[in-house]
């Protein structure tokens, strides 16, 4: 049974055959689809047709019938039409796939597959097919997208498998399939702990000023033009909607409280619960407006805020 | 993976294309299926129906059962086995009905639409005319759309019907291809799938002039001939079908020795002969009816005793025979067994018919003269031909020669060899037919039931068997212009076809003539090239293209499959012609216009810059040829060209002409 599988698993790596099964390798670019990339077989379906013309054809024969061969042969006609119809049903499309926004492990990323047809023929009832089935006609001349959804299992990079698109335009009797790999790898960050465990303020000496202050009202420090990184919740709106300029509200804490996240000083076994546990800590300094760093072995982040700060460290959680 | 995707339910207008077309397939066997079986099947499908709007009145699974054993206890009840053509069709439609109930899924669909399809087939074993293989084109077209419907989710019936329409279209050369390619084999005949037809009348074994009253006539169709070379003057076109030498002065009845007998070789033909085709409609008797005499044979035929051709295959299916015939021939000896018979007559002569006889000097002078004497007594005496004589019980002989004298053929042909019989002359009756319809565009005959004949043959020393029509002595006519069969339908009397109906009805009659002949002469196409193309026919028309044998046919196959697809495939593949060619090739057709008044584009004039001239060399066009060259430009390098301009552009450069 394993040799069966070793077998099967060697089959699909050939390099003559892994196209078949596995599509061509990863592409960066547009995948524009011909005839190496498009795959044909008769359905179930084809395949009564074509039992359904032997029996035509028999009747003819016994009966001497030639109206029913006519018939069949008609049918024999049509096949063939319909083999080279259902061919151009994915022939000449070009496909390309959207950048992800990264998620969490676990959350599903949501893929942005983009059909261009640049043909005159509209395209009926494509089926694209990742993780589950989705179906699309597209236009003449125009584009469509298509949301693919992916399941992530793990911090990193992440590469969304082999999506297939699937026609069985016009009649059902043949199926055309096209399996289309992306190098369009989407981010993942790492799963993030339940929270629960406070911030690690005893961390740094400036830790304790900031833990007295915190107890107090929160004061308003002044206003700041606006530099890029600075979190949209501070943003002084009411100058902007004057035309004044963006400024920013700042509060007194903020200098002072910055938190420090240091991967050596995090509790958990494993690097896996550390990371998480940093996830936790980065997202709830985020929600909270806290300046905090970030720093992992061979890695440390300058305390910041913002959307900007907060994405590279969630990146640096997920790459770590 | 596709699990999920075949137990995928049929919508309800897939349910409604699907219903309409088994509807549409399943119709025309009204004609050939028992009303029972036919209403049964409309029950289920109506069942049906009512069930994509209110699928609660579907049966349930046990009702379902139960609706099938019903089903198949009345098809047992019939007692019409599972062989054969009506037996399988009812099968299949009370199936297909059944199956109609229990639709759920895509996948029950495709079936259902499978099993259609050979119903469709089951319709050609009926019916084998050009307007029944329309229909069927009809209903390919709907169980196509059913499925179309399916895997395009279309909803629009007219795009649907022209997605398929084009795919059928496309699908004709590979039909066609095949059709004439693939090799046709001869079925043997399976004694199981004999069906009995219905009993066609035409010419009978025995003849009974006197019982007659009326002879029933009919327009029916019998055989077509088509002769290449000459034709055959009307007075030699007699198709011969039963001889009948044997009679007990009623009844006459074929020779009772003529299938112990072979006929004789030394039949010898003179003069020029006719080639012809005959295509002979489903008979009931294996005769063939070839013009009289028949020299060479085609295949499946064999000549019996009375030179008559019987055909030695299933005379219910059309056949096509090839054959020649000379109208000069000589049947050499007689031999003995067949002079004794046809010199037979009953034992009792009245006295009547001797005395004419010997009046007609029967017993004194040579054959050939009393003959004539014969053929002048009806001419000159009051006979009279009519369709509809007197009964005649007791001795019709004598009572047609001396007190009735009016009849049709075989009441003339009959007295005529019982007198030659009684002056000691071999004779005999011939039937068959006589004459033929000329289709003026197809340029064919049509030999129909009322053409059907009887005349007499008599055996002259150094002659052989030569025939005489004692008809054409009293109705010359008859022979002559044959019978005008719509007149004699429509008043039930006989009506020489003296006049052209045309004549008599005027120019709409003449059109209906002709759109009545265009009409036969594609039926004639229709039966000859389509229904009955078989083995014989294909090898010799693969012959007159030069493919000897059936290897080189496939071959040829092969190839012209192969063909049809690439061109097809590249008819599909083809690109558009993209917008900004479009427009240059309708600003070219502008410049060629431009170039006939010596105003040519010189070479790296930009457009502008050149209509800015011609504006300036023609005033009078100036506003039309700068809007051209607008739009030229706009189509050409513009990012968005919407299709109106590209109109207007094509429109005004093909409308462009100098104005001084």
């Amino acid at each position: 049974m394993s040799g069966l599988g070793k077998f099967w698993r060697e089959l699909q790596a050939h390099p003559r055959l892994s196209r078949f099964f596995l599509g061509e390798a990863p592409s960066k670019t547009a995948i524009h689809l011909n005839h190496r990339r498009i795959f044909i077989v008769p359905t179930r379906q084809g395949f009564g047709f074509l039992l359904l013309i032997v029996v035509l054809l028999l009747i003819g024969f016994v009966y001497n019938n030639n109206l029913t061969y006519l018939l069949a042969f008609l049918l024999i006609g049509l096949v063939i039409v319909t083999i080279l119809h259902t061919f151009r049903s994915l022939s000449g499309l070009l496909l390309t796939l959207g950048s992800a926004k990264p998620v969490f492990v676990g959350e599903r990323a949501n893929l942005p597959l983009y059909i261009e047809n640049p043909s005159q023929v509209k395209r009926y009832h494509l089926e694209v097919s990742l993780e589950e089935q989705v179906f699309v006609g597209v236009e003449a001349m125009s584009v469509q997208q298509v949301n693919v959804y992916s399941t992530t299992l793990q911090r990193g990079w992440h590469q969304c498998g082999t999506i297939r698109l699937t026609s069985r335009f016009p009649l059902g009797l043949f199926r055309a399939w096209s399996l289309l790999r992306f190098a369009c790898p989407v981010l993942v960050y790492p799963k993030p702990a339940v929270s629960g465990l406070a911030f690690p303020e005893q961390a740094s000496g400036e830790g304790q000023q900031g833990q007295a202050r915190r107890g107090g009202v929160e004061d308003f420090y002044g206003l700041l033009e606006y530099r890029a990184g600075d979190a949209i919740k501070h943003i002084h709106w009411k100058s902007y909607a004057k035309a004044q300029g963006l400024f920013t509200k700042h509060y007194s804490h903020f200098q002072a409280s910055a938190l420090t996240l240091d991967y050596a000083y995090t509790p958990g076994y494993g690097v896996e619960e550390r990371v998480s546990q940093l996830c936790r800590w980065v997202m709830d300094a985020e929600a909270c407006g806290r300046p905090y760093s970030l720093s992992l072995p061979g890695l440390t982040l300058p305390p910041g805020c913002g959307e900007r700060h907060y994405a590279s460290c969630l990146q640096a959680l997920a790459l770590f | 993976m596709s699990n999920s995707k075949q137990a995928e339910l049929a919508s309800a207008q897939v349910f409604s294309m699907l219903l309409g077309a088994v509807g549409l397939t399943v119709l025309p066997h009204a004609w050939n299926l028992s009303w029972d079986i036919f209403l049964g099947f409309f029950v289920l499908w109506s069942w049906r129906c009512i069930g994509v709007w209110r699928p609660r009145y579907l049966p349930s699974k046990a009702l379902l059962f139960a609706v099938t054993l019903l089903s198949l206890g009345f098809l047992y009840s019939q007692h019409q086995g599972v062989f054969g053509r009506d037996a399988g069709t009812r099968i299949f439609v009370i199936a297909l009905g059944l199956k109609l109930l229990e639709i759920k899924t895509i996948r029950d669909v495709q079936l259902t639409v499978n099993f259609a399809f050979i119903i469709a087939a089951t319709l050609f074993l009926y019916q084998q005319s050009l307007l029944m293989a329309a229909y069927i084109i009809v209903v390919c077209l709907s169980l196509l759309m059913t499925l179309n419907a399916i895997h395009s989710k279309i909803t629009d019936v007219m795009l649907l019907a022209r997605c398929v329409g084009v795919m059928l279209l496309q699908a004709l050369p590979v039909c066609i291809a095949l059709f004439v390619l693939f090799p046709r084999l001869e079925a043997p005949r399976w004694a199981f799938l004999n069906e009995r037809t219905l009993t066609k009348s035409g010419l009978s074994d025995t003849l009974e002039p006197g019982s007659i009253t009326d002879l029933g006539l009919s327009d029916e169709l019998v055989f077509r001939v088509k002769f290449t070379g000459s034709r055959p003057p009307p007075d030699e076109l007699y198709w011969r079908g039963p001889v009948f030498s044997h009679t007990d002065g009623k009844h006459w009845t074929p020779s009772l020795s003529n299938k112990a007998r072979r006929h004789p070789d030394d039949l010898r033909f003179a003069g020029n002969s006719y080639n012809y085709t005959l295509l002979l409609e489903p008979q009931s008797k294996p005769w063939v009816f070839a013009l009289d005499m028949p020299a060479s044979l085609a295949p499946n035929l064999v000549m019996n005793a009375d030179y008559q051709l019987i055909t030695t295959v299933n005379p219910e299916q059309r056949a096509e025979y090839a054959l020649r015939s000379y109208p000069h021939y000589n049947t050499g000896v007689l031999p003995p067994i067949e002079a004794q018979e046809n010199l037979a007559l009953p034992q009792t002569i009245s006295p009547e018919i001797k005395n004419l006889v010997g009046e007609l000097a029967g017993f004194t002078q040579p054959p050939a003269v009393f003959i004539q004497a014969v053929l002048r007594y009806f001419r000159e005496q009051p006979f009279y031909y009519t369709l509809s004589p007197p009964l005649m019980v007791e001795h019709p002989i004598d009572t047609f020669l001396f007190q009735t004298r009016t009849g049709f053929c075989s009441h003339y042909a009959t007295a005529f060899v019982y007198l030659l019989r009684v002056a000691k002359i071999p004779a005999r009756v011939v039937s068959g037919y006589q004459g033929g319809k000329l289709n003026a565009i197809g340029e064919f005959l049509e030999i129909r039931q009322a053409d059907a004949h009887a005349w007499a043959e008599v055996w002259l020393a150094g002659q052989g068997w030569v025939r005489f029509d004692p008809t054409a002595a009293v109705a010359p006519e008859r022979i002559q212009q044959g019978v005008n069969i719509d007149m004699q339908l429509a008043s039930g009397t006989v009506n020489f076809s003296l006049f052209d109906a045309a004549a008599q009805h005027g120019v709409l009659a003449q059109w209906y003539q002709t759109l009545r002949q265009g009409w036969q002469n594609v039926d004639y196409s229709w039966q000859r090239w389509v229904i009955n193309y078989n083995t014989a026919n294909q090898a010799s028309f693969l012959q007159g293209l030069g493919m000897q044998d059936m290897a080189t046919a496939l071959r040829w196959l092969l190839i012209s499959i192969a063909l049809c697809t690439f061109s097809i495939f590249v008819f599909l593949m083809r690109r558009p012609v993209r917008v900004p060619d479009r427009a240059l090739r309708h600003y070219q057709r502008f410049l060629r216009q431009l170039a006939r008044h010596n105003l040519v584009c010189a070479t790296g004039e930009t457009a502008s810059a050149f209509a800015q001239r011609v504006g300036e060399q023609l005033p009078a066009c100036r506003a039309e040829v700068e809007q051209i060259t607008q739009l030229y430009l706009q189509c050409r390098y513009g990012k968005q060209v919407e299709v109106a301009q590209l109109q207007t552009l094509a429109k005004l450069a093909a409308g462009f002409k100098l104005k001084a």
